[in-house]
């Protein structure tokens, strides 16, 4: 299994006390799987898919991904391990709006010591189609373009799992769909699991399955007929 | 005027929200109002205790001055028909432990009294006994510091000249001393009467004589008649008159020069408050943004927009300056007791409302000029901002009446400054260095994020993650590098400034005048005492010169038929020194006319020091009086002469052909350059031949001017200290808004796979980075205004001092860098998913 996670539970601390936000969630993801996670607002779906990337620590149970386990690994480690494994892309983009559109796919690649890293994440961006925009810098970008960076950036690592949460939620539907065929689009080219939270069934139908949480525990899980097909 | 009504509504609730993002600005208007309020209280309460105790430190309602003699009965006569008077005779001598060889022997600057002394105040002396007491029978007291350096107790024989006395107490406090000036030795008090028969006073000796009057109760008035009335009666005495109203203006002009001065550095202050000040409201109103677009929307006009913004910027202002001068007038209150420790003039603290309402104008003129520019861009916020994202929006400019009103504010602000600093020259100085180090300061930040920006995109920072993040952070957009560069870079440049300064000063006394300046000056040599001083100084081998020049006193009258009194130069002020000669002398260059001959017996010629003439306009052929011991000579000036008086060894602006001044009684002056194993022996033989000649050891003397400079330089320290503070914080308020992208950024970093330590090392990069350019232009910027001061106010040659300027960028991007640091832990701290997640 690439992604593992057992008996898994989040409390936060909140303005009037700790907030319990997920419940003894176990569930499995084999390598090239896509798994779609959807639930109503506050079900905890983007805190799951946070816990998968070791963005945020489970506070009981165990997360294991690719056979080592995120709950025991320092913030450093961590990083070390995303750098090398785990590609993520936000509903905001979250791209460092002092670095041009080329640079931001690069540092992935340097983090981890590539050394054409220039060279790649400039191929990277061709293969999104912004091969003609890498000196802009973020704020010179359209909505859809900005996640078309993030997209580049996450995928140049070539990482073992792709996490999105909610990649299309701050963009219309036509560019939303254009995004959404280039995430399946890199995961097929190179094999990667994918974790999708979404509120779009029609887009969490594109994945082979889905999962629903509800109030911060596993509620359905749906095997999709036209990805199985 | 409804606009106005509906923008007070609106600031109005505004407000409500509090005053948390307004910290910094506060902060930066209250610190550079405070310091501002405090030195120009302080230098009020100086003034003011000048003026309430005047009599106390003149010791007397008037005094005529004499140099060099006495009062003749008949001058005496005319003041006592003015009040009661006290007669003073005040020189300098060698006080001894002994009458041998052996004695130790150190300068004192004697005062001796008559019966009458004090007519005002109270001397103070331990052991507590009347000083007709302690004066009597050849008694004396002197200063704990003579004391100490001598190793005298009370009991023990103190000689003057060869004058045998006993030392009975210690002198604690001498009420006139505020208005004494400048001595060289600790002071010691001798009666008048037991000056006879001690050959220390006689003709041609350097002294001066004071009588102090009492004059009653008399108002300014009388005074004004009394100045008139003693100017005509003593026309032609060559004496000095001054009242209880300008007791000691050494002190004052001391005082006012200095307070001034730093009103100025104060000044600087605010500036770089201003750039925190400017820093604060930009990122309020940038926050304010979709309000304003909101507001507009909703109908609101331009002009109600600006008017509300500038309404809550303005109590804040006020909230600022408040804070500053509550905090301006307590220092002073507080620190007191120190500053009256410090002085010898009484001091009158107390709240005073001039220097306050001065501080609170600069604090309101600096709060406008720095606000007015974004406040005026509120105008410029279209509705539409909120429908797109409009971050990395073209700048644009304010209205052309916004711009006019800001340059009004600016000349208003340094026209101010300069009039009411006292220093025009230098407050308009200060401000064209503050203009043009804002200017290279924006320049600089604008260049090193250029540089940053080339450099973030070359090939040879690939594969270096942390410096590359650093190099795109300092020069991508929405960077805070204008903002640091600006408020430490200003800070710095005015410290740089005053440590050129000081350093070179330093650098002046301590490296180049004790190689070339002479070992000790002996003054008070008799014609008669001369060839045996002679025969010991050029006779020993350690000696290698000697020079020797008649010396006698005498007062400028007038130059070119204009009164001295009317010419404000040092020249023209007090009494000068003179000489004559009969040839230009050994190594002296006439500049300029000729020098007149060998035996010259014809009218009156005088040869001039050059750089002075031009100073004082003198043209060849010009005639100047000069009062010598009562007597007017007038003589012509037939030669100028290149005369340097930072060599330390002798030199005379105005030296008469022999023949005019031969008759006179006069003295001799000696420079001796000798080893300085040898002074020791010299001072004890010359000493013990003659103990009348008093020896000013050029080392001493140089040691106390020394300190005085130390002084000076650690008053302006303070002040240079109170501006880098504001800077600090104005640093530290740009690094707290910086503290939300930087969580971000690290977020973002940490997400792909940067390790705390790449991302801290990044955070100080960047932090070095835009240090060390603020430390740069500071360099540039303090040695470009210390060379203008050095050379245009002070007139002394300019060196740049390496470790002065080393030690300003070093300490510029040590500054920045803690400053960066301290801000960089919550982001480090801070779990990615928190920052980043969608809101699910």
């Amino acid at each position: 299994m690439v992604l593992s996670l057992r008996d898994v539970s989040l409390s936060l601390q909140g303005n009037a006390g700790m907030v319990d936000i997920l419940h003894s969630i176990s569930l499995e993801v084999a390598r090239g799987d896509t798994l779609g996670l959807v639930g109503p607002s506050g079900s905890g779906k983007s805190s799951l898919l946070m816990l998968m990337g070791g963005l945020e620590k489970a506070t009981g149970g165990e997360v294991m991904a690719l056979g080592n386990d995120l709950t025991e690994m320092d913030e450093d480690q961590l990083a070390r391990f995303r750098r090398s494994h785990m590609g993520v892309v936000f509903q905001s983009f979250h791209l460092i709006p002092t670095m041009t559109a080329l640079e931001n796919v690069a540092t992935p690649l340097e983090l981890a010591g590539v050394v054409d890293a220039f060279d790649r994440a400039q191929a990277e961006l061709q293969a999104v189609g912004l091969g003609h925009r890498t000196d802009h810098y973020p704020a010179q970008l359209s909505g859809g373009e900005q996640q078309r960076v993030a997209l580049a950036r996450a995928a140049a690592p070539r990482p073992d799992i792709l996490l999105a949460d909610e990649p299309t939620g701050n963009l219309d539907q036509a560019t939303g769909e254009a995004i959404m065929d280039l995430l399946f689009g890199l995961r097929d080219r190179y094999g990667a699991t994918l974790v999708l939270v979404t509120h779009s069934t029609e887009l969490a139908a594109r994945c082979d399955r889905t999962i629903r949480l509800v109030d911060g525990r596993l509620d359905t899980e749906t095997v999709n007929a036209k990805a199985a097909e | 005027m409804n606009w106005l009504r509906q923008a007070a509504t609106i600031a109005r609730r505004e407000l409500r929200g509090g005053l948390s993002g307004f910290r910094v600005f506060l902060a930066c208007l209250a610190l550079g109002v405070a310091a501002i309020a405090a030195v120009g209280s302080v230098r009020v309460s100086i003034t003011d205790g000048l003026a309430r105790e005047g009599s106390v430190i003149l010791g007397g309602d008037a005094e005529l001055q004499f140099h060099y003699r006495r009062a003749s009965d008949e001058e005496r006569a005319v003041l006592e028909g003015l009040g009661s008077v006290s007669e003073i005779l005040d020189f300098r001598s060698m006080a001894a432990t002994g009458d041998g060889p052996d004695a130790d022997r150190a300068l004192t600057q004697v005062k001796a009294v008559d019966d009458l002394y004090p007519l005002v105040g109270r001397v103070e002396l331990s052991p507590d006994i009347p000083l007709s007491d302690a004066l009597a029978d050849n008694g004396i007291v002197a200063h704990p510091v003579l004391m100490d350096r001598l190793g005298m107790a009370i009991g023990d024989a103190l000689y003057l000249g060869t004058k045998r006395f006993t030392l009975r107490a210690a002198l604690t406090r001498e009420p006139d001393a505020g208005g004494a000036g400048f001595g060289l030795g600790p002071r010691t008090l001798v009666s008048l009467a037991a000056l006879d028969g001690s050959g220390l006073v006689s003709e041609g000796s350097l002294f001066e004589a004071q009588y102090r009057i009492d004059m009653g109760d008399v108002s300014d008035e009388v005074l004004d008649a009394t100045e008139v009335q003693v100017g005509t009666a003593f026309a032609d005495a060559g004496a000095r008159w001054r009242d209880r109203r300008n007791a000691a203006p050494q002190v004052e002009r001391f005082v006012d020069r200095i307070g001034s001065f730093l009103v100025l550095v104060g000044l600087a202050g605010l500036a770089v408050g201003g750039v925190g000040v400017s820093a604060a409201v930009r990122s309020y109103l940038e926050r304010k943004t979709g309000v304003i677009a909101t507001l507009k929307t909703l109908g609101a006009e331009g002009r109600v927009i600006f008017a509300a913004y500038m309404m809550q910027i303005g109590v804040l202002a006020v909230l600022g300056i408040a804070i500053g001068l509550a905090l301006g007038a307590a220092i002073p209150l507080a620190i007191g007791p120190l500053i009256k420790a410090q002085l010898p003039v009484p001091v009158a603290l107390g709240v005073h409302l001039g220097p306050l309402l001065e501080a609170a104008l600069y604090g309101a003129l600096t709060a406008l000029v720095f606000t007015l520019w974004p406040l005026a861009r509120t105008e410029q916020v279209r509705a539409a901002s909120l429908f797109r994202d409009v971050s990395g929006a073209v700048r644009i400019w304010p209205r052309k009446r916004y711009i006019a009103a800001l340059t009004l504010a600016v000349v208003v602000l340094i026209a101010s400054s300069a009039i009411l600093s006292g220093i025009p020259t230098l407050a308009l100085y200060s401000a064209g260095g503050i203009i043009v180090a804002l200017a290279l300061l924006i320049g600089a930040a604008w260049g090193v994020r250029r540089l940053s920006r080339a450099l973030a995109g070359t090939r040879a920072v690939r594969g270096h993650p942390a410096l590359r993040l650093a190099l795109g952070s300092v020069g991508g957009p929405g960077g805070e590098a204008t903002a640091v560069v600006l408020s430490l870079g200003l800070g710095l440049t005015v410290l740089a400034a005053v440590g050129q300064i000081d350093a070179n000063m330093r650098a002046a006394i301590d490296r180049d005048l004790p190689e070339i300046a002479p070992s000790y000056f002996f003054v008070d040599i008799q014609p008669d005492q001369l060839p045996v001083f002679l025969d010991r100084v050029e006779n020993d081998p350690a000696v290698s010169r000697v020079d020797t020049a008649p010396m006698l006193g005498g007062v400028v009258r007038s130059i070119a038929g204009k009164p001295a009194s009317e010419i404000d130069h040092w020249v023209t002020r007090g009494d000068r020194r003179i000489s004559f000669a009969d040839t230009p002398g050994e190594g002296t260059r006439v500049v300029e006319g000729e020098f007149w001959p060998e035996g010259y017996t014809g009218p009156p010629q005088i040869s001039f020091a050059r750089e002075e003439a031009q100073e004082l306009g003198i043209k060849l052929g010009d005639e100047i009086v000069m009062n010598v011991l009562g007597r007017d000579i007038t003589g012509t000036v037939t030669n100028f002469r290149e005369v340097d008086f930072s060599s330390g060894g002798i030199g005379f602006v105005i030296i008469f052909n022999t023949a005019a001044l031969q008759g006179a009684p006069h003295t001799w002056l000696s420079t001796v350059y000798a080893e300085e194993s040898a002074e020791a022996a010299i001072l004890r033989d010359v000493a013990g031949d003659a103990p009348n000649i008093t020896a000013i050891r050029v080392r001493d003397a140089i040691a106390l001017v020394t300190e005085v400079l130390g002084a000076l330089a650690a008053a302006t320290s303070w002040g240079a200290g109170a501006t880098l503070l504001t800077g600090f914080i104005v640093l530290i308020g740009a690094a707290a808004a910086g503290e939300r992208s930087r969580t971000f950024e690290a977020s973002v970093l940490k997400t792909l796979g940067a390790t705390r330590a790449t991302i801290l090392t990044s955070f100080a990069i960047r932090s070095a980075l835009l240090g060390a350019a603020a430390g740069t232009v500071a360099i540039i910027g303090g040695a470009l205004a210390g060379w203008g001061i050095l050379t245009f106010v002070m007139e002394a040659p300019f060196t740049f001092e390496w470790r002065s300027a080393l030690a300003i960028v070093l300490g510029g991007s040590l500054a920045t860098l803690l400053a960066g640091l301290a801000f960089a832990w919550r982001p480090l701290a801070a779990r990615p998913a928190g920052v980043l997640r969608a809101q699910d």
